[in-house]
Parts: C-alpha cells; structure tokens; sequence
C-alpha cells in the first residue's frame, strides 16, 4: 500500500491544517454557540444603555453649582435656569425638579466639588472683552448629554437676559454666549497633549465613553477568554495523550501557531457575531428613542463615538492582543498536566490583563496622566489603554505608532519564547509548574 | 544503513534515564526493544523522533542523524494511548496523514483499506470517546502507519490488546517488514518478542544489557535447556548426582533441565543412561529470552523498577 506524500516537512501547510482542525472544533461546539449568545445578549443591552439612561435620566435630578464674576450675574443665572430649565412639561410628574442650581464663589471648591463627584457640573460664567457672557461647565461625565444639552439652553437664556439687563438698547449686538463642557482632569495634567484645550462637546464625550467601555470591555473579556480557549486546548491534548501523537507528527511551532490561528480566527468569528448586532441595536435605539421620547439632538451623537477609525484600531489591537496573550496562555498551558490545573493557574494568568484593564477605565473617564500614557505604550496592556484612551481622543499619532510599533516587535519575540517553553513542557508530567520550572523551560 | 543508537545520555533532574545506550537496527528487521519500565525504551524513542533533546549521544538513520530527518520518517505509537475525544476516527486519521504530507482523498482510502484489515471498519464515523481501549489502540496504529514510514517506533504495542487483535497486529508488522520497513518495537513481554523479532536489546536503568540476533542473545549466558521425558516417572531422581543441572519446569509429560556453562547435554543424557532410565524424548534448545532476562538483570521483566523519582520528571519508560 505505496502512499504518495508530499515533500518537505509540511510548515506552513501543517500550520494551516491545526489551526483548521482547531477552528471547526471551536466553532462546532456547544460552549462557542453558549457563549456567543450569552456575549450577543450583553453587547446588545450595553448598546440599548444610552436609550435607557434617557429614560432614567428623566427622573433624576442634576446638580450644578454655579461660579459667577459678581454675585449678581450669579444669582440672576441660578433664579433664571432654576425657572427656565424646571418648568418644562417633561419635568418628573412628582415635580422633582431637572435641575438644581447653587451658586459658589470659589471656582476651586467648584472644581474640586466635581472632582469629588459631589455634583455633576460646575458652571463657570465669564464676562468677555465683548461684553457677552462665556460658559464652561466643568464635569467629568456626571452630565448625560441631554442634560448639557439643556444646560445650554438654560444659558442662552441667561444670555440674552444678560444682554437684555446690562446693555442699552442701541449698544453691542448680543453674541451668543460661548458654551463648551470641559474635563477638569485635562486641564491637571499639564496639557502635554501639544495644546489641545481639551474640551469636547459633552455629548460626544459620553457617546465616545460608551463605546470606549464597550471596546474595553469586549477586548478585555475576549482576550482573557480566548487565551484560555488556547490554555485548556493545549491541557486537553496533555492530558488526553494526544499530544504524543501530534508532536511526533509537527513541530512545536507548526502546532503553536496553528492553534493560535485557529482559535483566534474562532474568536474573531465569535466577536464579529457579537459585535454587529450590537451596533444594529446601538444605531437602531437612537431611531427608538427619539420615536419613544421626542427627537433629541442629543441622541444622534450617540454614534458619534463610533468611527470606522475606531473599529479599525479595535480590530487591529484584537489580533495582536490576541496574539501576544494565546502565546502566553500556550506557553502556560504546555507547562500543565490535567484540566483541573488549569482553574489554579487561570486567576494568575489572567492578572497581566487585569494589571491594563484598571488605566483603562481610568483613560476612559478622561484621565491622561503619566501612568496611563505609559500603560498605554506596554505591549501587554496597550491593547485595553490605547483602545481607551482612543475612543476618548486626545491621542497623538505618535503614541498610536509607538504602541503598534512595541506590540508588533513583542508578538513574534514573545510567540518564540512560547515556542520554546511547549516544546519542552508539552512532554512533561506532573506536578503544576512552578516559576524554577518555567524558567528551566525557557532555557530549553 | 542501520538505525543507530549512539550512546545516548540522558537524565531528568536526579533521574538517569540513559547511561550510555548503544544499539543498532538493520533496516527491513523487526526489532525488540525489551526491558521493564523505567529501563529508558520511551525516552530513547522520544530522543529518535527529534521530540525530545538527549545530554549526550545521538540516533542516526541511514547516516543522518534523526533530528535532521522529516517526520514522516517514523511511524509513532505512544505508549500512552490518546486521541482527540470528540472527533469522528476517520478526520483524525485523515487530520494526522495530513500532518505528514499525505493528501486528504488518499489518506482516506488508505484508512479505509487499514480498518477493513483490522475488521473495524464500522469504526470510522465513531467519535474516539466511544471506542473501547483496544479498538483506540487500532486507531492509533493506523495513524502511525498511515504515511507509509520507513521506520516505525512502537511503545508496547501489544499490550491491552486481546489475543485476535494481537494476531491481526503481528500479522501487520510482518507484513511492514516484507514490504521493506523496519519495526521497532519495545515490550516486556518476552513471549511476544521471541515469537516477532530477528534482533532485540535488552536494557536496564538505560543501559544495554545484551544485543544482537535473538539466536546469539539466547546462547549470551553460555546456558543451555534440555527438554527431557522418561518412560517411568517424571521425577528423575538420578538428575541430583549431576552438577551444574537444575529442573527449572517439571512436567509430567517432559520436564526442562537447564544446564550451566560446562555441564553438557551429553553429560546428561549419559546420566539418565547410566541411572536406567529409559528416555522417551531428548531435545537441546536455547533459554527462553524470559529466562535470559533474569540472568542478565537479576528479575523478572515485568517487576516494577524503583527509581528515585523527582517531582516533574518525566514518566518515562
């Protein structure tokens, strides 16, 4: 029985059939079908949440102090927001008023009250060279969009009534009063970002937060998830003794980079399932809500934060994420013998993940600060950071290129030492290794 | 032209595993590689599939040292048996054929023509979590044939297996053999090597103990067997008066007599002459590689090994 063979050793070709017999196996399970559906579900409801913050939002009350140069202007603009922005027909049918002016005369207890989180925007008037007022609220994301819309309403009230009061009637045209929402944080952080004045239009700024924390979150959990899809499919052939079989028949590196492929190839498959209905729901509940709760400029901005740039960035960040942590994951994995191991070993593995995740939120609540700029330049966490720090903005493209740059030179050279560490650990049996064991793999 | 093996070396941690091994296989043999466990014979299969690095030494085949040469060259059946649970017998052969270069349609029938022989064809659209450990143990010898290699390195092949798998698979390597391939297989159960094998190595704690063609292996320990059957009797008193014999099985029907070196079988028949005896039966034969086993080891083959087993070593045979 002559058998024809192919020549060479296989390579790439073996690489491409363990990461195919990998791919079908992921994908036909039941544990895939389980959790796309689960990760669907929870991407849909993260993306129906702005619709249901509108809902919720009509029922809180928002407060703001107010920091006037005269007490005058100061009182005049809390008794004129006060009635103008609570008197309106969708305040809360208790008579919860929307609002809640005080006025402050320090900016800096201002500042720090929003800092605190003690009220959710302070409004800092100022008179201009023209005459005219100028507003800034300053908040770090207590202000839905709705509300800083109407924020700004209530202002271009105090305006012309200020215009009204103070001037003759045959004196300066009255110039709409200056309006723009700005994160105290930005301006702490010494404006290294190349004097960017930081201040964005509040209702994007959330928009941009909401889908920041979706990315975040969706890299983060598939990441940790998929690394130890590679982990326990690694352990799976240990300690069902396939292994024997498959190293005699491919190398080390055909089966790691195979496996990597399939499965990542398997959760890109998955996260695109999970990802486009969400942003179905996400582009649909703006259409809902406006039908459900009037047409609101604010809700179309709820997109705004998703750009194709974005997406791109998030796509690109997931595979060499996903690269740089299944390699790790597989190199773990070749180091244990049984499937129950492997839960002893999960939390620690996942630490490096969790170590990014924590300046990630804190990038996306707007925080520049050195850390988090350096957090997001690490190969192991950049693909949460920068991810986050890019859905706020305020990036510039050199840091962009030097994450990329780090993390594309980290994978192969990381991937290698995986290499290594399988090929000597997939043979080993015993007890659940320790760090010696871990470094005698390494030097091989 | 042989598979060498060139003084391996190797150790885990405070385990020595190899101590120096040396053996060679002519090409086209079937070859037995006995020894208990713990005696080395996976790890120096291991070592000559590239899989696994030796301290010392090195295993070459037709001059090339086996590190250099493609996987599809050997044909592997791990001791431990494992395959992929859930997946269907023939997308694993097919899968693992394909890892060693062979085209999906044509690993395929070859499958086919290997399961019909082992008369489990019905196995084939079976998942491997369904199947009873010796019809695994088929699966597995099917995935390391499959690719037609030139030498095939087998752990304990026959064991778990019941008596008409073991014919069907004795069957099978003699039929590798004349097709040209070489067999390599370990075992500790000498029966099984005595009835298979041109050639075998005996080895212990990793080293060789005694080697070459089953015929000059028998005759190493300059011992001789005589089988003996005596018309009146079987308890052959007059046996006591000769030195350097022993009955080591007595039988009604015939009894073996081991003779040490320098006791002759013509020294014992002219003692059963001289004692009146009349004998029905006189036959000179060699030691059974069993009883060869102990004489060179000091145990029996199938007693345990106690090596000083360090934490993570290997579970190597």
């Amino acid at each position: 029985m002559p058998v024809g063979r192919t020549q060479g050793s296989g390579g790439i070709r073996n690489v491409w059939l363990v990461a195919r017999r990998e791919y079908i196996e992921r994908v036909r399970s039941r544990a895939f079908v389980f959790s796309t559906l689960l990760l669907t579900g929870l991407a849909i409801i993260v993306a129906l949440i702005p619709l249901g913050v509108r809902l919720v939002d009509r029922a809180t009350v928002t407060r703001v102090v107010v920091v006037a140069p005269d007490a005058a202007i100061g009182d005049r603009a809390v008794a004129t927001m006060d009635g103008f922005l609570n008197t309106r027909t969708d305040t809360a049918g208790d008579g919860t008023p929307t609002f809640t002016f005080e006025r402050l005369d320090d900016p800096e207890a201002a500042r720090r009250l929003v800092l605190d989180g003690a009220v959710a925007g302070a409004l800092l008037i100022e008179r201009t060279t023209e005459g005219g007022l100028d507003f800034t609220v300053l908040s770090i994301g207590g202000l839905s969009p709705d509300r800083a819309q109407l924020l700004q309403v209530g202002t271009f009230a105090v305006g012309i009534l200020d215009w009204t009061a103070s001037q003759p009637p045959s004196g300066t045209p009255f110039v709409l009063p200056g309006f723009q929402v700005s994160d105290p944080n930005i301006g702490r952080s010494g404006g290294t970002t190349g004097g960017s004045p930081g201040t964005i239009d509040a209702a994007e700024y959330a928009s941009r937060r909401i889908v920041g924390i979706v990315f975040v979150v969706l890299s983060f959990l598939t990441l940790v998830f998929y690394g130890l899809w590679v982990a326990s499919g690694v352990v799976a052939e240990k300690a069902g003794r396939v292994m024997e079989l498959l190293i005699s028949a491919a190398t080390a590196q055909q089966l790691v980079l195979g496996k990597i492929l399939g499965i990542g190839l398997a959760g890109l498959t998955q996260v695109s399932l999970v990802l486009l209905p969400a942003i179905l729901a996400l582009l649909g509940s703006g259409e809902l809500g406006n039908q459900l709760l009037g047409p609101d400029a604010a809700a179309a901005s709820s997109l705004a934060g998703l750009s194709p740039g974005l997406i791109a960035a998030f796509l690109v960040y997931f595979v060499l994420g996903f690269a740089l942590y299944a390699a790790l994951y597989a190199g773990a994995g070749s180091l244990l013998s049984r499937a129950e191991d492997l839960q002893t070993v999960a939390l620690p593995l996942s630490i490096p993940a969790i170590m990014g995740y924590f300046p990630a939120v804190l990038a996306l609540s707007g925080g520049t600060s050195a850390f988090i700029r350096f957090a997001s330049y690490v190969p192991l966490w950049s693909p949460f950071v920068m991810l986050a720090r890019l859905s706020i903005g305020r990036v510039e493209p050199w840091e962009v290129v030097l994450s990329l740059g780090l993390l594309i030179v980290t994978v192969p050279l990381v991937t290698l030492l995986a290499i290594r560490v399988y090929r000597a650990g997939v043979l080993l049996y015993g007890q659940p290794p320790t760090v010696a064991t871990f470094l005698r793999a390494i030097r091989g | 032209m042989t598979l060498v093996v060139d003084h391996l070396h190797k150790r885990f941690g405070s385990v020595v595993a190899l101590d120096d091994l040396v053996f060679e296989v002519a090409p086209g043999q079937v070859f037995g590689f006995l020894g208990a466990n713990g005696a080395g014979k996976t790890t120096t299969m291991r070592i000559t599939l590239g899989v696994l690095e030796p301290d010392a030494g090195q295993v070459t085949w037709r001059g090339v040292e086996s590190h250099r040469l493609p996987r599809s060259t050997w044909g592997y059946l791990p001791e431990e048996r494992g395959l992929y649970s859930r997946m269907r017998v023939m997308d694993q052969l097919v899968f693992f054929a394909g890892l060693h270069g062979v085209p999906g349609d044509v690993a395929r029938r070859e499958a086919l023509a290997w399961l019909s022989r082992f008369r489990a064809l019905d196995l084939a659209n079976r998942k491997a979590e369904q199947l009873s450990k010796g019809n695994q143990q088929k699966i597995q010898f099917i995935a390391a044939v499959l690719h037609d290699p030139q030498v095939l390195l087998m752990d304990e092949p026959f064991t778990g297996l019941d008596p008409v798998n073991v014919m069907l698979l004795r069957e099978a390597f003699l039929e590798l053999r004349d097709r040209g391939r070489t067999v390599v297989f370990s075992t500790h159960q000498m029966e099984v090597a005595e009835a298979l094998c041109e050639s075998v190595a005996i080895v212990d704690r990793g080293r060789m103990v005694v080697g070459g063609t089953l015929r000059d292996v028998r005759r190493s320990t300059g011992r001789r067997l005589v089988r003996i059957s005596v018309a009146e009797g079987h308890r052959l008193p007059w046996l006591a008066a000769l030195p350097g014999a022993r009955v080591i099985q007595a039988g009604v029907e015939r009894s073996s007599v081991e003779l040490e070196p320098g006791t002759e079988p013509e020294d014992l028949l002219a003692a059963a002459v001289a004692a009146g005896a009349r004998v029905l039966h006189f036959e000179v034969a060699d030691p059974t590689l069993e009883q060869i086993f102990i004489d060179h080891v000091g145990r029996p083959p199938d007693e345990e090994t106690h090596l000083a087993s360090a934490p993570a070593a290997e579970d190597a045979a």
